[in-house]
């Protein structure tokens, strides 16, 4: 069945929202004829609102309809471990349509994929917020006439604030210039800006100058135009000469609104960035340049917004918050009469992508549903071309965040290799014939048996008996460091490292004459993430990590990103005595402050080349070496295969 | 009773130890335009808006200061349901494809520069993060090293190594004292 959502302001197109303007000019219409009659909306608030939630409930009362709710859905099923998918297909039965405000980034979006129902996301994390746009624009729109060509400032946290990314974005669509104030630190996303210029052809031009007076003076503000018909396009770098041109220009526009954040007070208890956030008094609107700059604000405010200004004629943020019940009646009816035509769906299918194989990218955002409840949304991204350097970027289609593309796998031939930018036009097969593999990390892709592209004779580091001497001594160093030996656990990281910390243990078992617990952890899985591996004790619990000395085992540190996800993970279950980390190989080329505790062998190597441990649990018909060869691209291979 | 209390650093030696903290980040930093410089309250904040300064004396470029309060996320406080409550003292800095030096006054255990890491993921992608803390008493129980030491003291479990500054104590001076 065909059905509307409105998870961000992109899902509507400027008619449609013009449309939902005409609607909200009609409000009382709307209500007089009670649209909604018969019908249910249930809010789900996981997170506390007081205005948006009341417009709501209110626009739908007046439009005739009902609400239902619940009043905090924190103690409700969540508390029991229901997921949101499951939450949206059974509300979904009780209502006709469902408001939700989540903490997750893009978990509307995933009780949207789920629901039966229209879903509107009243806020998801710090993702969208696309109903306080609508009022936003509807209100600017009121005061105004018109939003073409105005120049709107926007003030304050515009990094966290989900308001804001929405506003800009429509502002862009709109044809409105845009000058930014950000709180130090707070400023637009970087993904953000790169957005206006790639879709809406905005150019952005710095303007030296550090708070708000400063539009005016010198601040730090960043201004941003359509690229025409402003000449200010062309200003895309700074340089003193053009600086003078720049503030002259600036400082003559006229301003048409100041939109305020909230100041998060709790931030700003530390240091300077307090005495740095904007602040608006009546002092600041006396400027005869601001006669006609209207304040807005989408409440609740704390202090950047003096109450003097209340009473100015220009102090809109009230009548913002008024225009709410009606620009959400509109926006019910809107989607009720988009539903009810049963239109055919021409949404024409986006291409994403999404891993073929069991391990595949995972989105960066710890915030994503998709990282903190994987089983209501598979992880699927839009490709992003013409990154920094020519790197890949990948955008998660529920949370926006980006990821640079580390590595690619073709899936028929089982082999990986570091993406390049020369590797662009191959890649672009393989995704077309559904081949392409994307991994986070060379542990992911060996895990599921790729192999490197790979040149030139491998080396042997160490042998069967070197391996052997390297596990005696590591477990040799782990007794002597052992305060309590009933309190170890020796957890190895998927897969070999679970096969090492096996004969580890297997060494501390016979010198110990014990036995010793052996468990196993998986970096790249979901759910089930560490587990007892079953030679330990057959017919034990679940495994316990409080107050254990914990020794993680691993077969060769490189970045140390792997261990550092293995520490995120053991700590969101438990806090052990210690960790301590044994691996056989440390290659370096760290890039975060992971150090192991006991190493079998200190390998140099490039990053060019790979060190690869094979153990005879592994590969069956080998013997256990380590092994270092070099990486070569697809594309190297072929030019190598020719000459 | 009066505490038993030992200088072991008086305000010259740890000015000159932040000093040569601060070179060393500009080594350690592949282009200082890539360094930013995160500091985790309280005192740790101190020390990287002092580091900040230092590198502009030395490299001529600001590196932006960022703020982490690992409270929210320390292993050993009930864990917060509430994800938007963490971080309430926090000042998110950019840390995409940046170097990320985490700055704190004393590592020890380990457990608050673990916190932290989980902290600067949430802030984005970090290409690179080092460690840089003033003093290193060594006794880690976590697999954590610090990349950068202005001094390496082995005071003994038992007892405390105090960081005080000018900011925030009125003294820049480093003393280890009975609890």
């Amino acid at each position: 069945m065909f059905r509307r959502n409105l998870l961000s302001i992109a899902d509507l197109t400027n008619d449609e929202i013009e449309e939902i303007f005409e609607l909200a000019d009609a409000a009382e219409k709307l209500g007089a004829d009670k649209v909604a009659g018969g019908r249910i909306m249930a809010t789900l608030f996981y997170e506390p609102s007081t205005r948006t939630r009341l417009s709501f409930e209110s626009a739908m009362h007046r439009l005739g309809g009902s609400v239902i709710s619940c009043s905090d859905m924190k103690s409700s099923s969540t508390a029991k471990g229901e997921t949101v998918a499951d939450t949206a297909k059974v509300v979904s039965s009780y209502a006709d349509v469902l408001v939700v405000r989540h903490y997750w980034d893009g978990a509307v979006q995933a009780m949207a994929e789920h629901a039966g129902v229209s879903v509107i996301n009243a806020g998801d994390g710090s993702h969208e917020h696309p109903s306080q746009t609508l009022c936003d624009l509807y209100t600017l729109k009121q005061e105004k006439g018109r939003l073409k060509g105005l120049t709107v400032v926007i003030c304050g946290d515009l990094k966290n604030g989900r308001t804001i990314h929405s506003l800009v974005y429509a502002l862009a669509r709109f044809g409105a210039s845009v000058v930014t104030l950000a709180a130090n630190g707070m400023e637009l996303p970087q993904y953000v800006l790169e957005r206006l210029e790639r879709e809406y052809d905005y150019t952005l031009a710095p303007v030296a100058t550090g708070d708000l007076k400063a539009v005016v003076t010198e601040t730090d503000a960043l201004y941003l135009t359509p690229k025409q018909p402003h000449q200010l396009a062309l200003f895309t770098q700074l340089d003193p000469g053009l600086q003078t041109r720049l503030d002259t220009i600036v400082s003559g526009l006229r301003y048409d609104a100041f939109y305020m954040t909230r100041k998060q007070k709790e931030r700003m208890k530390e240091g300077t960035a307090g005495n740095s956030y904007p602040t608006i008094g009546s002092e600041f609107l006396r400027e005869q340049r601001f006669k006609n700059t209207v304040v807005m604000h989408p409440l609740p405010r704390v202090d950047e917004l003096s109450p003097e200004v209340d009473k100015d004629r220009r102090g809109i943020y009230f009548k913002q918050a008024a225009y709410g019940v009606p620009v959400r009646m509109a926006l019910l009816k809107f989607l009720f009469a988009q539903n009810d035509t049963k239109r055919a769906g021409v949404k024409k299918l986006p291409t994403w992508f999404e891993s073929p194989e069991t391990l595949g990218p995972q989105c960066a955002n710890p915030n994503c549903i998709t990282v903190t409840e994987p089983a209501s949304a598979r992880r699927k991204f839009d490709f992003l071309a013409g990154g920094p350097g020519g790197a890949l970027i990948l955008r998660c289609l529920y949370c926006d965040h980006r990821i640079k593309v580390q590595l690619v796998g073709h899936v028929k031939s089982k082999r990986y290799c570091a993406y390049d930018i020369a590797l662009s036009d191959t890649i672009k097969d393989w995704f077309e014939n559904k081949e392409l593999a994307i991994f986070d990390s060379i542990k992911a892709a060996e895990e599921i048996g790729y192999e490197p592209y790979k040149s030139g004779p491998q080396r042997n580091i160490m042998d069967e008996t070197a391996i052997e001497n390297a596990v005696r001594d590591i477990a040799r160093q782990i007794l002597r460091d052992c305060d309590d030996p009933d309190r170890l656990l020796v957890l190895g990281i998927r897969s070999k490292g679970s096969y090492l910390a096996q004969r580890i243990a297997a060494e501390l078992a016979a010198a110990q004459k014990r036995k010793i617990e052996i468990g196993e952890i998986e970096i790249y899985g979901s759910g089930d993430e560490i587990r007892r591996l079953f030679r330990a004790e057959p017919e034990a619990g679940p495994l316990n990590l409080k107050d254990r000395e914990i020794v993680l085992v691993d077969d060769v540190i490189y970045t140390g990103r792997t261990v550092k996800n293995a520490l995120d993970i053991i700590f969101r279950s438990a806090r052990p005595k210690s960790v301590r980390l044994a691996v056989l190989i440390d290659r370096g080329h760290r890039e975060v402050p992971v150090k192991p505790n006991y190493v079998g062998k200190h390998i140099p190597s490039s990053e060019r080349e790979r060190v690869r441990v094979k153990l005879r649990e592994a590969e069956h018909d080998e013997k256990d070496k380590v092994v270092i060869y070099s990486i070569i691209s697809p594309v190297e291979q072929q030019v190598g295969g020719l000459g | 009773m009066a505490q038993e209390k030992q200088i072991l650093f008086e305000r010259d030696e740890l000015l000159r130890a932040v000093n040569r903290m601060a070179h060393e980040i500009v080594e350690q930093t592949a282009s200082p335009s890539e360094l930013v410089l995160i500091g985790i309250r309280s005192r740790g904040v101190h020390l990287a808006r002092r580091l900040a300064r230092k590198v502009e004396e030395i490299a001529k470029i600001t590196p932006s200061v960022g703020v982490i309060d690992v409270t929210p996320y320390r292993d050993d406080r009930a864990r917060e349901l509430d994800s938007r409550a963490v971080g309430a003292f926090e000042i998110p800095v950019e840390v995409d494809e940046k170097t990320v030096v985490l700055i704190d006054d004393v590592i020890f255990r380990g457990r608050t520069i673990r916190a932290a890491m989980e902290a600067v993921a949430r802030m984005g992608q970090a290409k690179r993060i080092l460690v840089a803390a003033l003093v290193d008493r060594g006794a880690r129980e976590l697999p954590i090293r610090a990349d950068i030491v202005g001094k390496n003291i082995d005071a003994g479990a038992g007892r405390r190594v105090n960081v005080m500054l000018e900011e925030s104590d009125g003294v820049d001076q480093i003393t280890v004292s009975d609890w």
